[in-house]
């Protein structure tokens, strides 16, 4: 078996799941990473906007509707960079496995769809290392609308209502999660997305994770 | 996308000054706020890191020493958003001067000098609005260093201690403020800042800056004649 390198250049390596809310992101995350802990990996598990420093503001101020597109892009931006030099690399670097729930493909996603330029936004990402693999949980949107009412239910930026697509929540949150949804479909060729559907049952798809990630591990990378 | 190199069309004025700590800068534009409310015109005062939104956050931070460079500079551009959306563009739009503390070129001289890659935080803020009038103090290192450090040490980040440059502060900030002037300087040509010695009087400096702009209300057409 040829050996595997990582994308990255440090020892460990980097998982993502992506996809938008309702997608079964974080139960895939927890199953995988029990998978791997089996195995006697070291796993370290980072959740998008947990930074210690920044994430209490990003939720203050949503309660308080104090963000416009721009400093929505920037909040979110630094939480990433805090967690990024904080946790990843130092986990990277010493040979973890690191499993995240969203990377910067979720900015990319959100912040287009307030309105900013890709490539302004893809500037505040470009030096983030390139993951070894980035699964993406495909969803038709009508699954993902019942889900999302039937277990969080709606939430303002959630639903962009920030971005005034549609006074009637229901038709806000149906346009943005759309528009959303495209932005991924855009994105999944251009950074190499195993793009799995996200109906099908949870075990179906975590066998179809594990066996992606062994297939690198066989390689010995990680010895 | 607006882009910063481009002249604004609001009917207001932006006003910025800059140049390290100690070069002078908040005095003169406390010096000119005060002359242009005493001839009648609509002022407003806005000055870096102090937004509402952030501010607080990142001075815990700092007192905590707990930023990397990057996320520095990322909390220091939401600031700039914040203000300027909420406090800058509503006021040029309205027509007032808008004076301020530090603009985008502070980022551009600080985060350069900490090791950030110089086209990488111009794209970050290419949201900016061009002022009419940037003001560049400049001070030899030592000169601003005697000044603002008569009775206390530098602090943490003004000395670059972050950057483990020397684990003597004054000469951390030192070489960190150098680079930072460096930074600076190349900006006078690059974004046509004008260069003020911060070492001249404070009465001749203010008479130049009063001069400058009447020159540039005079071209956008306001009446200050008043005076």
């Amino acid at each position: 078996m040829t050996q595997f390198k990582t994308k990255h250049g440090y020892e460990g390596l980097l998982i993502v799941i992506e996809g938008t809310d309702g997608s079964g992101k974080s139960t895939q995350l927890e199953l995988l990473k029990k998978y791997l802990q089996a195995q006697s990996y070291g796993v370290m598990v980072s959740e998008w906007k947990t930074s210690r420093l920044i994430a209490d503001v990003i939720d203050d101020a949503k309660d308080r509707n104090l963000l416009n597109a721009t400093t929505f892009s920037l909040l979110y931006a630094a939480d990433f960079a805090d967690r990024l030099e904080n946790q990843i690399i130092p986990a990277l670097k010493s040979g973890f496995i690191v499993l995240l729930d969203r990377y910067y493909y979720t900015a990319l996603a959100r912040d287009v769809v307030r309105g900013q330029d890709i490539e302004w936004v893809k500037n505040l990402y470009d030096y983030a290392p390139e993951p070894d693999l980035v699964f993406y949980l495909d969803m038709p949107v009508d699954v993902l609308l019942k889900r999302i009412i039937g277990t969080t239910g709606l939430d303002f930026y959630e639903s962009g209502r920030d971005v005034g697509f549609s006074t009637d929540f229901y038709k806000s949150f149906e346009i943005y999660q759309k528009k959303c949804l495209e932005q991924y479909n855009a994105m999944k060729s251009e950074y190499n997305f195993k793009s799995i559907d996200g109906t099908k049952p949870i075990k179906e798809i975590h066998n179809i994770m594990n066996e992606e990630v062994q297939k690198i591990l066989d390689s010995g990378v990680l010895y | 996308m607006p882009k910063f190199n481009e002249n604004h069309n609001y009917k207001g004025t932006l006003v910025c000054v800059e140049g390290i700590d100690g070069s002078g800068k908040s005095t003169q534009l406390a010096l000119l706020r005060d002359w242009l409310k005493e001839i009648g015109q609509d002022v407003i005062f806005t000055e870096w890191n102090s937004s509402e939104l952030i501010s607080q956050t990142t001075k815990l931070a700092k007192k905590k020493n707990m930023l990397s460079p990057r996320t520095f500079s990322l909390l220091h551009a939401v600031d700039f958003a914040d203000r300027l959306q909420q406090v800058i563009a509503p006021a040029l739009k309205a027509g007032f001067i808008v004076l301020a503390d530090r603009y985008a070129y502070t980022a551009f001289a600080r985060d350069v000098a900490r090791g950030v890659d110089s086209d990488w935080v111009r794209e970050v803020y290419n949201f900016a609005i061009k002022p009419d009038l940037a003001i560049y103090f400049d001070i030899d290192p030592k000169d601003a260093m005697e000044r603002i450090c008569s009775n206390r040490a530098p602090k943490f980040y003004e000395a670059g201690m972050d950057l483990k440059l020397s684990n003597d502060p004054y000469e951390s900030y030192i070489i960190f403020q150098s680079r930072v002037i460096k930074e600076y300087k190349k900006m006078v040509d690059e974004y046509g800042l004008v260069k003020l010695d911060a070492l001249d009087s404070i009465h001749s400096k203010q008479v130049a800056i009063r001069t400058m702009l009447k020159d540039v209300l005079k071209a956008k057409g306001v009446d200050y004649d008043a005076v």
